[in-house]
């Protein structure tokens, strides 16, 4: 089910500027709407709200979360099968295939190329044939590079 | 949709411009699935009788899976279809890559175009918006400097499909690329896309693509994964030992029945090309323009090709989107182009040992060249050995061939040649449109050098070993393929384990009870066909089937994702009807099937005088009957029965 916006919204436009999917439309200051057939229920809206404006797909109203603690993908890549269908599930393509193989292997391996533009969406994870992918909270900045695996 | 399709399409008119977006009903993908099925029911319906295939009124579908982004594995494969200019009947093509999820992430489960723009243009399609842009500034550029430019406007995560130098000249055996040489090349639809001055489609959705069952899905795929990461010795054997494999099975009477996982090994450490030279003694590739045999290309020459030579290249494994397998490989080149995708068995052979050429930084380079013009390797390779017979019987003379020497096994005539059939230029121009057309241009017997199916080059798999490769290049809707069906893949496919009623193939046999014609034979050639057809609809990848298909979950994987509960013969008839309905395409667009028969030679006629082939001979008339039968087709002309369209639905 889609995600919606309540009469608390007063506008800012905030949603509008992270949605991947171009799903919500709104003039400034007006109350914003989302348009269900674009919706991807990513959730990224409900994170940068600061009126506890958006409704999740069962609407329940989504509380506001500091970009610096939107969870990130974390993978095991020991046991990745690199059929990149996470890179692909990415809706903002912050994931990437790295260009050199694994330690002591032959395949490439996913990694979090682009970790700012990263929304915490989980598609990666929930798509992941293998269950390799977990989503934390950041710990600290952790440096994203295709050499630490 | 919670049913893995996304339930649409988009039309496209290149000529007025206007873009159609149309909701597709449920029976219909019930029906064809979607992919090449979801193609062949749009194309069967909308091309009208006889249209010229380069002409406005041409349809180009690209098509995803059914099973793409649904969580199964081996799923990520795409459909090119068109009416084909090569052959003048159904045309279709297969690629990898990563294109085919993109697809279904903007919404729809195919795009089609039909019209012709009056400029260069291609399509963009972002959530929902879909717009034709000005392609003049990528006009002439090569598909990978193409997809690099629009990547880098659009974003890594864009799948762009584009038209090289190849296409926009209408060589009738160019073909559309994605993933910087992944390549769609078969049945020459890169000149319909260049035809219509279509130079790109980027597609750059993020919808998503859902299924009825996601954790019987997950459940289905963990089971894949365990045979696909079954582990087999014979990885840790040298190349040299494949090829010597391949000497025993050329000379020896008796044959085992193989099994896929053996064939995933190779797949898994060398990819395609572990077997080329394995394939050259055991008379499996074609040799000379298919007039030599293995002793004409001994491993004294092929050592050169060797496998484990070809894996030194290979910096890191390529894998198509959802494919746990990887054969492919990205490998470091010599000269001017730093990459390449590891060049594939096919390209190896027909560049290579088709044409004597044994000298592996060529092959390297051609097939860098001819992926970025986007022309098909088997088609260029297989018109450069057809062009140097010609040459050495005098049917070509250096005045013709602007002096090059086109002599069996010169490297430096070759790689020249097949420049200029890229640009069109010189003999190059009348190579181009592939070696049925050549031969027509050229007259004075060059005919009789050719070897096609209704104008396809066939792959370079020879039916002289395999009569089921010359079976299935004769009665295919789209002649030539070597993706369908052959003797060793029914062994492998294992059908009978899960569909009722097919025969299974003795374990040890005698060589020569494969070109005995029976029933059991036109059996396995229809269940192959009906298979792909289903499995093209599904967006399967054959090199997961031919694992096996108790072992790799197709039928299964479709019935969670979609919520249906189809039995493995229900499947089945879903690829019959598929493959029922291109064939009555061909019918309407007045294709007698008997004129798609592989040219005489590959039948054994005359036979062989040494080799592993020698003496062979396929009764490809007598075959193509009994298959027909297995359809409903009229036993005599090939062409569907009333009664077969009738009970298969197709109007
Ligand atoms: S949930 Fe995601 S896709 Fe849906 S409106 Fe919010 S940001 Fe856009
Ligand atoms: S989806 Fe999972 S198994 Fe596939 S590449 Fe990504 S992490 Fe690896």
């Amino acid at each position: 089910m889609s995600y919606t916006i309540s009469e608390k919204c007063n506008g800012c436009g905030a949603c509008m500027r992270v949605c991947p999917a171009d799903a919500i439309t709104g003039e400034k200051k007006k109350a914003h709407a989302i348009d269900a057939n674009l919706c991807i229920e990513c959730g990224a809206c409900g994170k940068v709200c600061p009126q506890s404006g958006i409704l999740d797909g069962n609407g329940i109203a989504c509380t506001m979360i500091k970009r610096s603690e939107w969870p990130k993908p974390e993978i095991t890549v020991e046991t990745c099968i690199a059929c990149g269908i996470c890179v692909d599930a990415c809706p903002v393509g912050c994931l990437a295939m790295s260009e050199r193989p694994r330690n002591k292997g032959v395949d490439a391996f996913p990694y979090l190329k682009d970790a700012k533009a990263c929304i915490g969406c989980g598609f990666c994870r929930a798509d992941c044939p293998m269950d390799v992918i977990a989503m934390l909270k950041p710990v600290k900045e952790k440096k994203a590079s295709s050499e630490v695996a | 949709m919670t049913k893995a399709y996304m339930g649409k399409i988009l039309m496209v008119d290149l000529s007025s411009g206007t873009m159609t977006e149309e909701a597709i009903p449920d029976s219909v993908y019930e029906q064809y699935l979607s992919g090449m099925g979801l193609g062949a029911y749009i194309l069967y319906n909308r091309i009208p009788a006889g249209a010229d295939p380069l002409g406005p009124e041409n349809i180009l579908g690209f098509c995803s899976g059914l099973l793409t982004g649904t969580g199964s594995l081996f799923s990520g494969r795409w459909t090119l279809v068109g009416k084909s200019p090569l052959t003048g009947g159904w045309g279709d093509a297969n690629c990898g890559g990563t294109f085919s999820p993109a697809i279904k992430h903007c919404g729809y489960d195919a795009v089609f175009f039909k019209g012709i723009s009056p400029k260069p243009v291609y399509l963009y399609v972002k959530n929902g918006k879909a717009v034709l842009k000005d392609a003049a500034d990528l006009w002439g550029k090569d598909a990978v400097e193409t997809e690099e430019k629009l990547k880098k406007q659009y974003g890594e995560k864009a799948g762009v499909a584009v038209i090289g130098p190849a296409g926009e000249k209408v060589s009738l055996i160019s073909g559309v690329c994605t993933d910087k040489g992944r390549i769609a090349a078969r049945s020459g639809l890169g000149a319909v896309m260049g035809v219509k001055k279509l130079k790109a489609v980027v597609l750059d959705g993020v919808q998503r693509i859902n299924v009825q069952d996601p954790e019987e899905m997950k459940r289905l795929s963990l089971k894949c994964v365990k045979w696909t990461n079954f582990p087999m010795p014979l990885s840790l054997l040298p190349g040299v030992g494949l090829a010597l494999m391949g000497t025993f099975m050329g000379a020896t009477p008796v044959m085992f029945a193989q099994d896929g996982l053996l064939y995933k090994t190779i797949l898994r450490t060398w990819g395609t090309g572990g077997m080329n030279q394995m394939s050259a003694e055991m008379g499996d590739s074609p040799l000379k323009n298919w007039v030599g045999s293995s002793k004409d290309f001994p491993l004294s020459k092929s050592k050169t090709i060797n496998p484990d030579i070809i894996r030194k290249a290979e910096i890191v494994k390529y894998h198509c989107y959802s494919c746990p397998l990887g054969c492919g490989g990205i490998c470091a080149t010599k000269g001017k182009y730093s990459h390449t995708h590891k060049p594939e068995y096919e390209s190896i052979l027909a560049l290579g040992g088709l044409c004597m050429n044994e000298d592996l930084d060529s092959l390297f380079y051609l097939n860098e060249l001819l992926n970025r013009a986007g022309m098909d390797t088997i088609s260029a390779g297989a018109t450069a050995a057809f062009a140097i017979e010609c040459y050495e019987k005098g049917i070509l003379t250096n005045k013709d061939t602007d002096g090059l020497e086109l002599k069996w096994g010169n490297t430096e005539a070759v790689v020249a040649l097949i420049r200029k059939m890229v640009n069109r230029d010189g003999i190059g121009d009348i190579l181009a449109d592939g070696s049925k057309v050549a031969a027509a241009k050229i007259g004075r017997g060059a005919e009789a050098c050719t070897v096609h199916a209704g104008g396809q080059e066939p792959a370079m798999h020879d039916g002289r070993g395999d009569p089921g490769f010359n079976v299935h290049y004769s009665v295919e809707p789209t002649p030539g393929r070597h993706t369908i069906g052959a003797h060793l893949y029914y062994e492998m496919f294992q059908l009978w384990k899960r569909v009722k009623g097919l025969p299974r193939p003795s374990l040890l046999f005698m060589k020569g009870s494969k070109y005995k014609v029976n029933k059991e034979k036109a059996q396995a050639s229809a269940a192959c066909s009906k298979f792909m057809s289903m499995g093209n609809g599904a967006g399967m990848c054959m090199f997961g089937l031919f694992i096996g298909a108790k072992r790799i979950p197709t039928f299964d994987w479709l019935n969670a994702a979609t919520g249906w509960k189809f039995s493995p013969e229900e499947y089945m008839t879903i690829g019959e009807r598929i493959q029922t309905i291109k064939q009555d395409f061909n019918v309407k667009h007045r294709i007698e099937p008997k004129n798609n028969f592989i040219s005489r030679r590959a039948q054994g006629n005359p036979p062989q005088k040494e080799g592993a082939n020698k003496g062979r001979v396929v009764d490809v008339e007598k075959l193509a009957a009994d298959y027909w039968e297995q359809f409903g087709w009229d036993r005599a002309t090939g062409k569907p029965k009333a009664e077969t369209l009738k009970r298969l639905g197709i109007k």
